[in-house]
């Protein structure tokens, strides 16, 4: 399983050039760039329709792109027919073959190769070891559970040592209990197996747990593409905060600008916010919620914001405690406080102020929302 | 609900599934209307002119060179047919599940509209078609590809033609069927794991759509060993099948034991094709449960 062909160790491992995919006046994806490093294990994550699975399949040879180009393994394939790019796929609902067991499952890749069943009996046995699947061999598919049906997924993916592994959606099948377990196992297993894995998911916490790095597409570009903590510390626009992880958010105006210091007046009263805008723009200000607290922040005024409205909603999910403030429009009124902070906080109608740091606020051009 | 309700309200040790019941007005249709006549028919097919038991019948039928052949005629046909059935409505089959929208509903139409016209209209359609001054001929002769009219009417080459025409949609709509519950994905899925086109429609496509063909071929065969209209018109008393032979049997030589001996031969051939394919069946999704 470990008769990969030698890599340069420098340079892009799968490296996608300017590629676009138009179906009729639908543009799918537009110019983008994407690429990987070996042993890297990527997120694509995004809302349905962004066209991340487009690009999965197309990494795969099952779509074709209208311009660009795909290298892997330092071959050009964006021509390449999908039998012979040597790309393993996990799909969305594993795409088992039902007419074959376990074994024969597992195997389909190498009997692809011209493998006899004698020759594969090895690689099957160890592939089924590595998802402790063994002494499933002779089950048929329909007598599994969806963990089970995963793991010879991921199995028979790996037994013919991709290049690439793919994983559209691999885990949206299990319920939330399994999806984490499953998530832990796959990433460990695919680290000590030096496997270089794109996978694709529109759920932000899977996107977290599981990969190196994450591209955030939103309609066919990558917006932002970094380490978990940059997309949730630093977001590059709007849409990546508000799709990565929650946050408060107020539409504004900026009044003044001096410096790199903005003053923007909101529906709930005037903040300060470092930033590059001219007076009288349109504004989207972000904070995430665990740098608020409600009540009075600490520091000077000067360093600090604070928002005063009617508490909504106190919402208390065990390790944290999320307090909403009523808001108009799109804005929304949110922080969040570790522990069961609920305990001694005014009822709902009562007024709350939220406070928090000028450094801690995000400013984004206002943009329609889609 | 009502289901279970109805199984907790019977006495203990005897529960009785009530949509077994929904059955029931249908089973008495076939019961009164198909298998009592049959019944009586394979007694007859026992019973000599006086009425005494007999196999004579059956005697007569199996040394009777001028039956065997149009015996083996009959499942020649009905074979032939099965198979251009197949050939032509698999293929049409999968471009029926791929297509999408308008174009699949076109197709599905093409397919069932058809079925609604009478099949006697249509053999005499073809009988038009195949005549020595129909359609066919006279555009060989206009193209010069021929010098004379073919003799395609009365051949048997039009009849297996002609009964594929009219079984095509019950090749076709099974496997259709069939294609429909197949997982898109699973294509690609042997596609990335290096299976190039051949490999994939011997080891995915073929074993998938396996239920459908049999149902198909069954459904076509069974028809077509038994068919007596289309024969008729397109062959006529030139090469005699067995439907055509029961007929005569039944209504100019009022030889009803030669008759029933007949029917029955022809009953246990589509009888032993139903059973065959229902055990195929079985044997198929009996690897896939």
């Amino acid at each position: 399983m470990n008769t990969r062909p030698p890599q340069g160790e420098c340079g892009m491992y799968l490296d996608v050039k300017g590629i676009t995919k138009s179906y009729r006046d639908n543009t799918v994806l537009d110019k983008l760039d994407f690429s990987v490093l070996k042993g890297e294990l990527v997120s694509l994550l995004g809302p349905s329709g962004c066209g991340k699975t487009t690009l999965l399949r197309m990494v795969a040879g099952l779509v074709s792109a209208d311009s660009g180009t795909i290298r892997l393994a330092e071959r050009e394939v964006t021509t390449l027919p999908a039998h012979r790019r040597n790309v393993s796929v996990v799909f969305q609902n594993y795409a088992l073959f039902p007419h074959l067991n376990v074994r024969e499952n597992v195997g389909f890749g190498l009997s692809a190769r011209g493998m006899t069943k004698a020759q594969q009996k090895v690689p099957v046995e160890e592939a089924l070891a590595l998802v402790r699947m063994e002494q499933y061999a002779d089950r048929p598919i329909s007598a599994l559970s969806g963990g089970q049906q995963q793991r010879v997924a991921v199995a028979r993916a790996l037994v013919v040592a991709p290049d690439l592994l793919l994983l559209d959606e691999p885990f949206s099948a299990l319920d939330r209990k399994l999806r984490e377990t499953m998530q832990v196992e796959l990433k460990a297993l695919l680290r000590s197996r030096g496997i270089t894995a794109v996978f694709v998911t529109h759920d932000q916490e899977e996107a977290l747990a599981v990969s190196d790095r994450i591209a955030v597409m939103n309609a066919g570009r990558i917006e932002q593409y970094g380490g978990p903590m940059d997309l949730y510390s630093k977001p590059a626009t709007s849409f990546v905060l508000d799709f990565v992880g929650m946050s408060m958010r107020l539409a504004g105006t900026v009044k003044s600008a001096e410096g790199r210091l903005l003053r923007i007046s909101t529906a709930y009263g005037d903040i300060t916010a470092p930033g590059n805008f001219i007076a009288g723009a349109r504004v989207l200000v972000g904070v995430r919620p665990e740098l608020i607290s409600p009540g009075l922040p600490q520091g000077s005024p000067e360093a600090t914001n604070r928002v005063t409205a009617t508490l909504s909603d106190v919402m208390c999910l065990g390790a944290k405690t999320l307090i909403y403030g009523a808001a108009s429009g799109d804005d929304c009124l949110v922080c969040e406080e570790s522990g069961a902070y609920a305990i001694g906080l005014p009822s709902a109608g009562s007024p709350v102020t939220f406070g928090w740091r000028v450094e801690d606020t995000l400013v984004y051009p206002a943009e329609h929302r889609q | 609900m009502s289901h279970a309700a109805a199984k907790t309200a019977s006495p203990a040790g005897r529960t009785r599934d009530p949509f077994l019941l929904l059955a029931v007005p249908s089973l008495l249709l076939l019961g009164m209307l198909f298998a009592l006549p049959i019944a009586f028919l394979l007694l007859k097919s026992f019973r000599d002119a006086d009425g005494a038991l007999s196999v004579a019948g059956y005697i007569a039928f199996f040394s009777d060179p001028y039956m065997l052949t149009a015996l083996r005629r009959t499942i020649v046909i009905a074979f032939e047919t099965t198979l251009l059935t197949l050939v032509l409505g698999y293929p049409t089959a999968f471009a029926l599940a791929r297509a999408r929208g308008f174009v699949q509903t076109c197709i599905l139409i093409a397919m069932i509209l058809p079925l609604s016209v009478g099949v006697i209209v249509k053999a005499f359609a073809w009988s038009i078609v195949f005549r020595s001054d129909g359609v066919i001929n006279k555009t060989l002769l206009g193209l010069g590809i021929i010098d004379e009219p073919l003799r395609l009417l009365f051949t048997e080459t039009a009849l297996v033609i002609g009964a594929a025409n009219i079984f095509l949609p019950f090749m076709v709509l099974p496997i259709y069927a069939v294609i429909r519950q197949i997982n898109p994905n699973l294509g690609p899925a042997a596609a990335t794991l290096g299976a190039g086109p051949f490999f994939r429609f011997f080891r995915v496509t073929l074993p998938l759509t396996l239920p459908g063909v049999v149902a198909g071929a069954a459904f076509v065969f069974s028809m077509a060993v038994s068919m007596y209209v289309i024969p008729n018109l397109i062959v006529g008393e030139r090469s005699q099948m067995l439907s055509m032979l029961i007929a005569r049997s039944f209504l100019y030589l009022r030889d009803e034991q030669m008759g029933s001996t007949m029917s029955a031969v022809l009953l246990v051939i589509a009888a032993m094709i139903v059973i065959a394919s229902s055990i195929i069946l079985k044997r198929l999704s009996g690897r896939q449960a």
